[in-house]
């Protein structure tokens, strides 16, 4: 701690902070401009001037300088308030002054500035900017004649975001921030640079003209799309979600979101949206009401074991549980699942065997406190951008070791030091197996491990598995298979991550436990920058494993359901927010499975692929329509209200459950506090939550660990002449198939292409953007080509959202498709 | 007092007005001179050929009636313009904010005062019929 005298006052601060930084803690308002509580001090605009008697009294900027003892500040003398008055008329003096049109009106930083400092004319003549302003792309508009060159934007794309897309460019009066040679803005989109640009240079367009700030409500949330649960504030005027609202202080990630989150609130209002229910007659589905479609529904779902329900881990905590009891109580049938039965696999078997639960033994916030992360799969930055975020200043900042062990190149390859090993697809296991084999060979094991049970077993199992023969068949060297091993286990503090989801075919029970042997054999978990971080696909993956929406004793798992559909088995099948046909594998087999099925049900926000299908329709709504909680990956349990009234006639599935309930003859719970205490109660971890404790913040469910050494099943690969290696999974803008609702997903990236290496491109005489077939045993496919640097050579990457070119016709499921190219 | 002297005193300024000019308008066949200051109906001001308004939004948040909605939307040019302007003059209470508060000069208040009508309906000023005629 330092004491210092700010203004006259005795005030003290933390020994590393700024001036501005012990002010500000101290209640004392210094004017900013370019300074970002996120960003590295950067001293761009002198608006936070003070002045220090120690230096003489001279004017120095507060927010890069360090606060010292004794330090004896003044902040508003009338020769700091001149100085402050003589800023902003310079800023003003090329500024276009366009407010009445300038979407920042009211939100703007200079505005604000130069209200309080009352800074109504210019000593100063000079012509305004003429820059160009860039239109571009649909999400981001860049008019640099409003710029203020606080940099923010190009410091928050590089030392946050790691993307790196703007820069300043010329010098002098004729500085001006861009990208390289004066491209029109390319990036990936996360929207931070518009969420701290202080002055209207950068705006959300999908926002543009659409209300001025004062005009919204702001509503808490957290974000409908992936499993990092981000917080975030969805602006709302006349019950729209307009956009939505950066806020600094929100969340571990304060208020950073990637495009998803940030550009793809707008299915929520979509004119797509299903409004009423509909039944099908003669053939076509026409509208109906709530109470003859649920009369029918009721009806159906009297089957007992011949029902069966599909929901996505979409759905509250609340309305799985709800749905899991009706199942098995009101329609006694244990045949229920989520995310086609492998995409929560390495949860509900892999962590269930190696650290007796389901749940990752680690949190986000462990990223930031490891020596080590081993990543598996590149793709944490595209399935989990906000993580990857995490990762980035970690790196960074903290100068947090990364190894990467992939089938392919992405983004975390290229952070500084990023150690990429790429292998083949498929050979993930065996890879992890030879590193448990070279830590043990190497004598680097915890000394616990031996006492654990199945530690004898895993040894002998693991003795196939040198780095010498499994560099033969992973395409890694058996010197960097020991490096790596050695790297992870003589780190202090290792954190193991790998993402699961419906595009991760091989991310299965085996690689959860593959990856568990080396956290437990180094006893790198249950400790502080330890542990594995399994990343759930959707918002509440981690929520319908814990409330155990999935087959236990002996119900059927989705694929099996499918299975049943097509058999005859499973008469009435109930979807309730899932597309199966896109994103489950095998196209060919889910079409005919509901084809088959007797009476399809279908709850959704739009008619999807699957909803056309069905015999009746009940349309439901969105996480903004309704009261629940959520699970984030690292069981960070988070309560969100509705921020607006529902749209139409739907209904959230919690509704829709109790009122089927209610036609069968059960007593559905009031509301979905009731069932959440029912929830508290009953669920681990969950002990004492209530929606009133979990607040704004939220609250972890704490995992107890129980460390087993299992073996897992490598899986064999098989290659063959002259075909590529497909490989499936998500881009950094979309998420499952809902993110296709969403403006700035889809403007972004509108169709599923296919990616490869330029040597298989050049020896299939292929260019960018030609259509290509990909062909597999099981179908064909056309798809725009897209050659890059990041995808090895005898590789192919397809992502999965997209229903217009379901990469389930040539993919059914198997980790590893091989498939053949021609124009 | 004299009971009297009330009534006669009544009676004298009676008198005094028969011979001073009328207060009183036989409107519709005569009509008031409108002051030039007076806060009538609102009339958006036009400029090359467009309604010079940018709809900022400023006069609806000013608005203590609530009345006004504006909408705003984006040219061809990329400029911002108001796709929507309707005041609702039956909530109007004519207090002359919305021209106080406009940045661009576009609202200006008419001397047109008759406004009464039949039907709620056309109590909703939209922007064609604010629109200044020219
Ligand atoms: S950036 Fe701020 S000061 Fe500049 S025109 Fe926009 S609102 Fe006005
Ligand atoms: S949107 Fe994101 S990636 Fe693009 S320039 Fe802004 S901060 Fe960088
Ligand atoms: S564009 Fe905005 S954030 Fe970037 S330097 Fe200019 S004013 Fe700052
Ligand atoms: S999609 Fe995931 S990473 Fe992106 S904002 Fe939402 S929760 Fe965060
Ligand atoms: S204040 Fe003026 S420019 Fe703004 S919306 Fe109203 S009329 Fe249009
Ligand atoms: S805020 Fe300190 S120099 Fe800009």
């Amino acid at each position: 701690m330092v004491n210092l005298t700010i203004n006259d006052k005795q005030v003290t601060a933390p020994k590393d902070c700024t001036i501005y930084e012990a002010a500000k803690l101290n209640g004392i308002k210094i004017p900013i401009l370019c300074h970002d509580k996120k960003l590295k001090p950067f001293g761009a605009c002198r608006m936070c001037l003070v002045e220090v008697e120690q230096m003489k009294g001279r004017q120095i900027p507060s927010c890069t300088t360090p606060a010292t003892e004794g330090m004896i500040i003044r902040t508003d003398t009338p020769e700091i308030i001149k100085a402050r008055k003589l800023v902003l008329e310079l800023l003003l003096l090329n500024h276009p002054l366009d407010c009445p049109v300038c979407d920042k009106g009211g939100d703007c930083d200079l505005q604000n500035l130069t209200y309080d400092y009352q800074v109504d004319s210019n000593r100063f003549v000079d012509s305004k900017f003429q820059h160009e302003i860039d239109y571009n792309n649909p999400l981001i508009e860049r008019d640099m004649n409003r710029c203020v060159l606080c940099g923010k934007c190009v410091r928050i794309c590089d030392e946050i975001v790691a993307f790196g897309a703007l820069t300043f460019i010329d010098r002098g009066i004729e500085t001006k921030i861009g990208c390289d040679f004066e491209k029109p803005l390319d990036c990936e989109f996360c929207g931070s640079c518009v969420s701290v640009c202080p002055v209207g240079a950068l705006l959300a367009r999908p926002f543009k003209h659409k209300a001025r700030f004062w005009a919204l409500t702001n509503h808490n949330s957290v974000c409908g799309y992936c499993g990092t649960g981000c917080n975030l504030t969805l602006g709302v005027k006349d019950n729209k979600v307009l956009t939505t609202v950066y806020n600094e202080n929100q969340g571990f990630h304060k208020g950073q979101l990637c495009v998803r989150g940030r550009f793809g609130y707008q299915f929520i209002n979509s004119e797509n949206r299903l409004t009423t229910p509909l039944i099908r007659k003669n053939g076509r589905l026409t509208e109906a009401t709530w109470d003859e479609a649920l009369e029918i529904v009721a009806t159906r779902l009297k089957g007992g074991n011949s029902v069966a329900a599909l929901a996505t881990p979409r759905l509250a905590n609340e309305e799985l549980t709800l749905f899991k009891k009706m199942m098995l109580d009101n329609i006694g049938s244990k045949n229920f699942d989520n995310s086609a039965g492998y995409a929560h696999a390495a949860l509900t078997e892999g962590f269930v065997r190696s650290f007796g639960s389901a749940a990752s033994s680690a949190s986000i916030l462990d990223i930031q406190k490891s020596d080590l992360l081993l990543v598996v799969k590149t793709d944490t930055y595209e399935t989990h951008p906000v993580i990857g975020f995490e990762i980035n200043m970690g790196v960074k900042n903290k100068g947090i070791k990364l190894n990467i062990l992939s089938d392919k190149r992405g983004k975390l390859s290229k952070l500084p030091g990023a150690n990429t090993q790429v292998h083949i697809p498929g050979a993930e296991v065996a890879v992890l197996n030879a590193l448990c084999n070279s830590i043990i060979d190497q004598k680097l094991a915890d000394d616990s491990a031996v006492s654990l049970p199945g530690y004898p077993e895993l040894v002998k199992a693991l003795a196939g598995f040198t780095p010498e023969t499994v560099a033969a068949t992973s395409g890694i060297t058996a010197e960097s298979i020991n490096k790596l091993a050695a790297d992870y286990a003589s780190a202090e503090k290792a954190l193991i991550l790998f993402p699961t989801g419906l595009g991760y075919a091989g991310h299965t029970a085996d690689l959860a436990t593959a990856v568990a042997n080396l956290a437990i054999l180094t006893g790198k978990f249950g400790k502080e920058g330890c542990g594995v971080l399994c990343l759930s696909e959707k918002n509440n993956s981690q929520g319908a494993v814990d409330m155990g929406f999935y087959p236990r004793e002996g119900g059927m798992n989705a694929l099996q359901i499918l299975d049943a559909c097509t058999s005859g088995t499973v008469k009435t099948l109930l979807v309730a927010g899932e597309n199966p046909l896109t994103s489950y594998p095998d196209n060919a087999k889910v079409k005919a499975a509901l084809d088959a099925v007797e009476f399809l049900i279908v709850s959704d926000l739009f008619l999807t692929e699957t909803a056309e299908l069905a015999d009746i329709v009940l349309p439901a709504c969105s996480f903004a329509e309704k009261e629940g909680t959520y699970t984030s990956t690292d069981r960070r349990v988070q309560y969100v209200k509705p921020a607006i009234n529902k749209i139409g006639k739907s209904k959230s599935d919690f509704e829709i459950i109790s009122s089927l309930i209610a036609k069968m003859g059960g007593t559905p719970p009031v509301t979905p506090a009731v069932q959440f205490a029912e929830i508290s109660a009953n669920t681990p971890g969950y002990e004492s939550m209530t929606y009133a404790t979990l607040g704004n913040e939220g609250a972890f469910a704490p995992v107890s660990i129980n460390p087993v050494f299992v073996v897992p099943v490598a899986a064999q690969i098989t290659a063959a002449q002259g075909k590529l290696a497909l490989v499936t999974g998500s881009v950094l803008y979309h998420n499952g198939t809902l993110s296709q609702h969403g403006e700035g997903p889809v403007h972004v990236c509108p169709d599923a292409y296919v990616e490869m290496s330029r040597a298989d491109a050049i020896s299939s005489s292929i260019n960018d953007n030609d259509l290509v077939t990909v062909s597999s045993s099981s179908g064909s496919l056309q798809l725009k080509a897209k050659v890059s640097l990041r995808i090895p050579e005898g590789v192919v990457f397809i992502p999965y959202h997209f229903p217009a070119a379901p990469v389930n016709k040539i993919w059914s499921g198997s980790a590893v498709t091989m498939v053949s190219l021609s124009k | 007092m004299n009971p009297i002297t009330p009534i006669i005193n009544g009676m004298s300024i009676t008198f005094k007005h028969m011979f001073l000019k009328p207060v009183t308008l036989q409107y519709p066949t005569e009509r008031p001179k409108v002051a030039a200051r007076y806060r009538g109906l609102q009339g958006l001001k036009v400029s090359h050929d467009k309604a010079k308004c940018v709809a900022c939004y400023l006069c609806p948040t000013v608005c203590p009636a609530k009345c006004i909605t504006v909408e705003a939307a984006e040219d061809a040019n990329h400029d911002k313009y108001a796709s929507k302007y309707e005041i609702d003059l039956l909530r109007c209470i004519f207090c002359g904010y919305c021209v106080e508060a406009c940045p661009v000069d576009a609202l200006k208040m008419t001397s047109e005062f008759e406004l009464a009508s039949y039907s709620r309906k056309d109590f909703i000023y939209s922007k064609e019929r604010l629109l200044e005629k020219q």
